[in-house]
């Protein structure tokens, strides 16, 4: 049933909370309570698929009718990612035993129910809320490693992140003061009255900042070298992986419901060859790994940013490919830098003592790079596509810049690979060799299994997508499902 | 140099921003949800306090999420934070009026909290101003003897089961076939004590919960001073 | 062309006043704990801000005082919203202080400038990578172990 989605947020904080006392008394139950919870999760979704989802639905919470109450809109690209949550949720679950681990895994079933919240939420302020709590969670899942410059890090992250939020706020005041309404739907009724002027745009550009911040827009994505070097190899595989992909979904519905303007459009675009720019030279210049991964990770979302601003929704196919395509990758080279993490020149001639991971990391790169037929090549083709049909220089500037973009990404990614398949310097031992091994090269493995099976089956799931995308843009079906006849107020 | 830059950004930012302001029309805001709110808000929940109405009922997942917020900040700072050191009963003393002052206040105070929070839905206030004087009660005890030990196993106790029980409350609605969160048992008596059917009990959960997270939260910093 | 002084001028002055002035402290200052103390006074000016768009001219707070037709009210949604605010930001200014005791305990200093270098400088020795060469170190150096408590004073550097 359709309204079981609210216990995919439900459940999770329930069990957060309940994880400290459970832990004093019977640590077997709470070693599994977090995954049990998650794989609950999972099945709500998958019967709801199983049972066919065609149309989109709106759950209203509390049982009060939006715009009064708030309800959460579940449409196949929202029900996507909602699964995508409680699956890597449990992929990545923190499974150490000591004597933090009750908290580090309350804080993953937060992290794991605000996620789920971003996903599903339609009302602005609702996404704020969950917006905040993702982020707590992870400052505190960030300093939990216990490293002197963890801490630094984090503070560095809270601090930008309270900047936004201090902006997001504003810009949700002033959405407010001008329409008197917070739900997504009614206010995209309202928008093109209301909020087609300089006002609109200004909220706009506050909110972008204040959630850009997790979408590591440029510029406000200087925390992000910095905490996926010193967090945990899983959470900066969490945090690459999905809970980006999550603040750019919510950029993504705002643009498309309520800010129709093109300056909207131009400021995304600016933003996004910027970002794009200056990730890819910097992961070019990186000599660890996992600062390479974070700021390819970050030239990867400009990207996304550059598909999302093309007019007339254009470009959705290519954002929920490029996004979820990414989601699979960056998770599965994040698995791989666990045990390949730090200085790059150390893996000289890791490719003898793990082959698989060796080949993983190859299969990764192709598919990053677009080789066909993997994946990411049939990504990068609908967006280059359909930036190659716009008359405007500023798409066409994009267009250079993704394409010179994937040279560099290219030779920085195969200059990995020569390193790793290279025979190692004259001095070195075979045991001070790393291997990746393990849960991680499991995990790693299981990426790429998606991976392999995604390009082997591309023609359904370039139609699924197609289809999830057309869903996405239909702005009017948004509208009807949420209410027939939005109860506005007496005007 | 930098200096005068942060200045200039900050006063253009904030420029923009008061011409953008002055756009809107204040003192007459559209109330398109606010109207309808005031209209049915007695007679969907039962709270004179419409702002609680709103807190709890309308927007009741907000609110838990608030509290989850609440709860991921203690807890991280718990997780930072670490051990708890015993040397803080090296730390002086507060004085004869500080110590006895701190113990006569500490009722008057937890009464004063408990007021507020079960007034919530009557009167401005609830569980979150309620909360946070519940724990103001704990802190001059504390500040006077901080070598003092608190009961850090019940106070989780009480924040974990009384943060569950909010949850709880709200899946019991979806037992009966509502939505969850949707406030039950509501009674025909609005303004008095027992009114408004789960908004109070709501409330008195996570005024429990704050009051426990911050007085916890507070003994575990005075706790971490660097033993000099 | 000065404009009239109004009520809401005199507010909204105040909101975006405070706003601007935690952001301009933010990117100024030079201690942690400084900019911690910005970020919370811009947090006021937003929640400010968001209480000012519910107000309206000779409204009573939305409190039911009697059965009679009640009068003309304020708006209670932005109330509701910025109680979240209030909260949500009081506990992150808790955890960004318990982070700060921990920064000052493991680095002996909490000047922004020092602790981000601290920060690269263990980053790059746990990844074992090697660090650009700085101005003030050609050969490049070791990272700096904790100064011991009884050698800081009060102010965070090393007696």
């Amino acid at each position: 049933m359709s309204s079981n989605l609210v216990l995919t947020i439900a459940l999770p904080l329930l069990g957060a909370f309940l994880l400290p006392v459970l832990m004093r008394s019977s640590v077997a139950i709470a070693l599994w309570s977090g995954p049990v919870i998650l794989i609950y999760g999972c099945w709500i979704i998958v019967e709801l698929w199983l049972v066919g989802f065609t149309q989109p639905v709106s759950i209203a919470i509390g049982g009060f009718a939006p715009p009064l109450g708030i309800n959460l809109y579940v449409d196949s690209l929202a029900l996507l990612f909602a699964f995508a949550v409680q699956l890597l949720g449990l992929i990545f679950w923190p499974f150490t035993l000591d004597q933090e681990s009750a908290r580090r895994q309350s804080l993953m079933l937060l992290l794991v129910a605000a996620s789920t919240g971003l996903a599903l939420s339609g009302d602005l302020f609702n996404l704020y809320v969950f917006y905040e709590l993702a982020a707590v969670a992870t400052f505190g899942l960030a300093s939990a490693s216990g490293k002197s410059a963890a801490y630094v890090a984090t503070l560095r992250y809270l601090i930008l992140s309270g900047i936004g939020s201090v902006l997001t706020l504003f810009g949700i005041a002033l959405i407010y003061s001008q329409t008197g309404t917070l739900n997504l739907a009614h206010l995209a009724q309202l928008a093109p009255q209301q909020l087609n002027n300089g006002l609109g745009l200004t909220a706009f550009l506050t909110i972008l900042i204040g959630i850009g911040v997790k979408a590591e827009l440029f510029p406000v994505n200087t925390w992000v070298p910095e905490i996926y070097a010193t967090a945990s190899t899983r959470l900066s595989a969490f945090l690459a992986g999905l809970l980006s992909k999550l603040a750019v979904l919510i950029i993504l519905r705002l643009l498309l419901l309520i800010f129709h303007q093109p300056e909207a459009a131009q400021v995304i675009l600016i933003l996004g060859i910027l970002g794009v720019v200056s990730g890819e030279l910097a992961a070019w210049r990186a000599k660890e790994m996992k600062r390479m991964l974070a700021f390819s990770s970050i030239g990867q979302l400009g990207m996304i940013f550059i598909a999302m601003s093309l007019p007339d929704g254009q470009g959705m196919v290519a954002v929920i490919a490029l996004a979820l395509h990414h989601l699979i990758i960056k998770s599965g080279l994040f698995m791989l830098a666990e045990d390949w993490g730090g200085a790059i020149e150390r893996l000289r001639g890791s490719a003898k003592a793990s082959p698989l991971g060796a080949a993983l990391f190859v299969l990764f790169s192709l598919s990053l790079v677009g080789m066909p037929p993997l994946p990411g090549f049939w990504a990068k083709f609908v967006l280059i596509t359909e930036l190659a049909g716009q008359v405007e220089p500023l798409y066409l500037l994009g267009l250079a810049v993704f394409l010179l973009a994937t040279v560099v990404e290219a030779s920085y990614l195969f200059r990995v690979a020569g390193i790793l398949y290279g025979k190692p310097a004259a001095e070195t031992l075979s045991e001070e060799i790393p291997k990746s091994q393990g849960l991680a090269l499991v995990t790693a493995s299981l990426f790429g299994a998606g991976l392999v099976a995604t390009a082997l089956w591309i023609a359904p799931v370039g139609d699924g997508l197609q289809a999830i995308a057309t869903q996405a843009q239909d702005v009017d079906l948004y509208i009807t499902t949420v209410s027939p006849a939005i109860s506005g107020g007496s005007q | 140099m930098a200096n005068l830059t942060g200045l200039l950004f900050a006063g253009g930012l904030g420029f923009m921003l008061l011409s953008i302001a002055s756009g809107l029309d204040f003192g007459a805001p559209p109330m398109l949800v606010g109207t309808e709110i005031q209209a049915h808000a007695p007679q969907q929940t039962g709270a004179a306090n419409i702002v609680t109405s709103v807190v709890l009922g309308y927007r009741a997942i907000d609110t838990l999420g608030e509290l989850s917020i609440l709860f991921a900040a203690a807890v991280s700072a718990g997780l930072v934070l670490g051990r708890r050191h015993t040397t803080a009963g090296t730390q002086t003393k507060g004085g004869f009026i500080l110590q006895n002052g701190g113990s006569l206040l500490f009722p008057l105070m937890m009464t004063i909290g408990f007021y507020i929070i079960f007034h919530g839905h009557l009167t401005p206030g609830g569980g979150f101003q309620g909360g946070v004087i519940l724990a103001a009660a704990f802190f001059l005890p504390l500040l006077a003897r901080p070598g003092a030990k608190l009961h850090h196993k019940s106070l989780s106790l009480i924040e974990g089961f009384a943060g569950a029980s909010f949850v709880l409350i709200g899946l019991l609605a979806m037992l009966e076939g509502k939505a969850f969160l949707q406030p039950l048992m509501i009674q025909d008596t609005l303004g008095q004590l027992v009114s408004a059917g789960t908004l109070p009990l709501l409330y008195l959960a996570v005024g429990l919960k704050v009051g426990a997270e911050l007085a916890s939260l507070l003994s575990r910093l005075i706790q971490t001073e660097a033993p000099q | 062309m000065i404009p009239a002084i109004t009520p809401e001028l005199i507010l909204y002055v105040t909101a975006i006043g405070l706003i601007a002035i935690g952001l301009a402290g933010v990117v100024i200052s030079s201690h942690l704990f400084r900019m911690v103390l910005a970020l919370v006074i811009a947090e006021a000016g937003a929640n400010l801000m968001l209480v000012l768009a519910g107000y309206r001219w000779d409204a009573v707070a939305p409190i039911l005082t009697s059965l009679a037709e009640p009068p003309m009210m304020v708006d209670p949604v932005p109330q509701a919203l910025v109680l979240t605010a209030i909260v949500i930001g009081v506990g992150i200014q808790a955890l960004a202080v318990s982070i700060l005791i921990r920064i000052r305990q493991r680095y002996a200093t909490l000047d922004r400038n020092k602790a981000a270098e601290r920060m690269d400088a263990e980053i790059a020795a746990t990844l074992g990578a090697s660090r650009d060469i700085s101005q003030e170190a050609p050969l490049g150096e070791r990272p700096l172990p904790p100064l011991p408590a009884d050698q800081v004073n009060m102010r965070g550097d090393a007696s």
